[in-house]
């Protein structure tokens, strides 16, 4: 699952990026400067709200200079990987979401083993599926985590009025305990009004995914298809023979005037969509509301700090990734920007539990988003995940898209899980 | 006689043998080495740059190579390229790529060849036509493509629209990505918009070095505008036909940017959800940079380079045919 940082606008902008070559301006490894001081080079993508740390850091260390380098987030992840192939290059210190995490944790070894590092000491600290993401298999943890989506659902409480569903965001929630009580509601919502309810079969697919036991492949990186991969297609195929989804991609031109056309009523979304909405569809202000996502637990997106391992300042960089990750930053990153920490702890700080969000009519997000991230049960990402839920998706389009009968698309979609497992 | 009287002494003849024979190794150099030395540099560029990669991805094409499994490293002799024989994605990519190389290409250069005989006449503003031609060349591909997928949309895009004009789709209204033929056509679309003005001005050129008296005794002959195109213009601009085949023969074959930025998905470069549009080029990328198996995306790059080699062949072959030989 992809995670775009708020400024970034479509995916086919970020593609238009790539292919126009903004990938970043080229870093060299940090080297010693001339005085002694050392430099490290800090890559990621959007705003991660380290604008005012980086001074704050340099403040209390005068030997130590920040070189923050904000790129596209594709572009940021495409270029760390040919850099650590290419061995030099890379810089000190980089961020690495969520959906680029199992790719890069399956190569540990271009990386700090930040449990050589005295990381031990924080996985207590985070929360456990947090934790186990950026971990490789041989127990090598690669990186600290900084941000975690969450996952809530959000709606249009002016559309729902006019669909003579409730609109305050408890007795919403209290509608859809689960996915089947969430299709219901869809199938009244679209009989009332006419209009689609989700955005589209895989934003369904993929949170229900999530909030399962066992996802694509097992702890020993077997593909299961029949476990919880079944579960969340069934969910998706009912919503799509239900007639609810507006069958829109994504982060593409027609989903972002999806938004202004009211093409879709609810969209599963995680703190950092809220950036997205409210870019999208600036009059929608106070029109949006978010109740909490059926199933009860979700998250998607979020990020890592990692420290490749062909950098010449590791030891620096770990205290500055320490530093990052320590409470007070990680509260002044959620002022900030809206980031949410991937540490429980600080979920019970003032700052985390008092904070509405006046575009969604004052709803209290941070509440919101930490709970749902708080109950998601860890689930083992396999090193294929990710072009499996690619296949996988691309399946559920197709049925989307009328090319395929939803009573066949199963056996479909287990034989392109296999040929990507297998890719 | 009287010449080799005027002729100096050999006594005084003996001192500047020297310098005259390091003039001759020096004019001797000019002329058989000063050539090879004013080309090196593009040899040298194209050693680094060209030659070295193709090489390189020889190389590791015959090796494992998969970035998510460091461990598996080591020589694979020929087996990404068994591989590649049983692997339905590539031989569909193959299948896109020609089919989207023939919707664009053939009309693209019919279209070039039209236009640029009609920029061949008496116009007025002619200058203005003809750089007016040359404006989707000049625009970057990437944000004419950006603009083409809106206009593909399915729902609320231009091109919907123009068909709903004539009454079509407009309770169902056509999506572009789903379909082989539809999304061919549209980016076979985007690909024609970019190239024609660029082909019509390299055929203008040429037709411009055509004398005038063959037209005018076709035309006493009885020859029509139509004729005159086909047994006159074509036969004597045959050479730059030829190059222009050649040119996107190679383009064609591999093209990524439109059918890339054409996707729902770009990140995904699937090429639409049952990899409709997936040319090879994209293939290559997803294989490289999604499955991280470097050493396979290899060994698909060397198949298309190899491919484009006979294809460019052939084209180069059948197009000299069309020119002179009728």
């Amino acid at each position: 699952m992809k995670r775009l940082g708020k400024a970034s606008a479509a995916a086919g902008l970020a593609a238009a990026l790539a292919l126009t070559g903004c990938s970043g301006q080229k870093l060299e490894g940090g080297d010693k400067g001339g005085s002694g001081t050392i430099t490290l080079k800090v890559a990621f993508w959007g705003d991660m709200g380290l604008d005012k740390l980086k001074a704050e850091y340099e403040a209390a260390h005068p030997n130590v200079k920040i070189v923050l380098n904000s790129g596209e987030y594709n572009a940021q992840h495409e270029d760390l990987q040919k850099k650590l192939v290419a061995g030099s290059g890379a810089p000190d210190i980089s961020a690495i979401d969520e959906g680029f995490i199992v790719q890069f944790r399956s190569q540990a070894d271009k990386f700090v083993n930040l449990m050589d590092k005295g990381g031990a000491e924080y996985q207590s600290k985070y929360l456990p599926w947090k934790w186990q993401e950026s971990m490789s298999p041989d127990g090598k943890q690669i990186g600290l985590g900084t941000d975690v989506g969450g996952l809530a659902m959000c709606y249009r409480s002016d559309l729902f009025k006019k669909a003579g569903l409730p609109t305050d965001r408890d007795a919403v929630s209290k509608l859809w305990p689960d996915w089947d009580s969430f299709i219901n509601v869809g199938k009244q919502y679209v009989a009332k009004t006419g209009k689609k309810f989700v955005d589209s079969g895989t934003n369904m697919f993929n949170p229900v995914l999530a909030q399962q036991p066992v996802g694509f492949f097992d702890t020993s990186d077997k593909l299961q298809m029949d476990g919880g991969p079944k579960v969340a297609f069934d969910v998706s195929m009912k919503a799509i023979d239900a007639g609810l989804s507006a069958n829109l991609a994504s982060f593409q031109p027609n989903w972002d005037q999806g938004f202004k056309k009211d093409q879709f009523a609810v969209l599963a979304c995680p703190a950092w969509m809220i950036g997205h909405i409210q870019d999208t569809a600036p009059d929608q202000k106070g029109k949006w509301d978010i109740a909490s996502i059926p199933g009860g637990g979700g998250n998607w997106g979020g990020s890592w700090w990692t420290i490749p391992a062909q950098g010449k300042n590791i030891d620096a960089a770990v205290d500055f990734v320490k530093w990052m990750v320590a409470p007070e930053q990680q509260i002044e990153v959620f002022k900030t920007v809206g980031n949410l920490p991937s540490q429980p702890d600080l979920y019970k700080d003032p700052a985390v539990l008092d904070y509405k969000k006046e575009f969604m009519s004052n709803a209290p997000t941070g509440q919101i988003f930490a709970a749902t991230a708080a109950n998601l049960k860890p689930q083992y990402l396999g090193k294929k995940a990710g072009p499996t839920r690619v296949a996988v998706e691309d399946v559920i389009t197709q049925v989307q898209q009328g090319k395929l009968k939803s009573a066949d698309a199963w056996a479909v979609a287990v034989k392109e899980a296999e040929k990507a497992a297998n890719s | 006689m009287s010449l080799t009287q005027l002729r100096p002494s050999p006594h005084h003849e003996a001192p500047p043998v020297e310098p005259s024979r390091t003039r001759l190794w020096l004019y001797r150099f000019d002329i058989r080495a000063i050539p090879y030395v004013f080309i090196a540099p593009f040899f040298l560029l194209f050693a680094i740059f060209g030659l070295f990669p193709i090489v390189y991805n020889a190389v590791v094409s015959l090796r494992t190579w998969r970035l998510d499994e460091p461990d598996k490293d080591g020589w694979a002799g020929f087996a990404n390229f068994t591989k590649l024989l049983h692997d339905s994605d590539f031989w569909n990519a193959l299948y896109n790529t020609f089919g989207i190389f023939l919707l664009s290409t053939v009309p693209q250069l019919l279209l070039a060849l039209i236009v640029a005989n009609l920029l061949n006449r008496k116009l007025r503003a002619q200058t203005w036509w003809r750089i007016g031609i040359l404006l989707p060349y000049l625009t970057p591909v990437v944000a004419s493509t950006l603009v083409f997928s809106v206009f593909f949309a399915r729902d609320n895009g231009m091109a919907n629209w123009f068909l709903s004009l004539v009454g079509f789709g407009q309770d169902h209204p056509l999506d572009w990505r789903a379909e082989k033929w539809s999304s061919w056509i549209a980016i076979a679309t985007m690909v024609n918009w970019k190239w024609i003005g660029y082909n019509a001005l390299l055929y203008l050129s040429a037709m411009q070095a055509i004398p005038k008296d063959v037209y005018e005794a076709a035309a006493v002959d009885g020859a029509g505008p139509w004729r005159q195109l086909w047994r006159i213009t074509v036969p004597m601009i045959q050479p730059v036909v030829v190059f222009t085949v050649i040119l996107s023969t190679i383009g064609g074959l591999q093209l990524f940017n439109e059918p890339m930025m054409f996707d729902e998905n770009p990140q995904s470069a699937t090429g639409g959800s049952a990899h409709q549009f997936q040319t090879i080029a994209q293939l290559i990328y997803k294989v490289g940079w999604k499955d991280l198996n470097l050493g396979y995306a290899a060994a698909m790059s060397w198949a298309l380079f190899l491919i484009i080699l006979i294809v460019a062949g052939i084209n180069a072959g059948l197009t000299k045919r069309i020119g002179g030989d009728r």
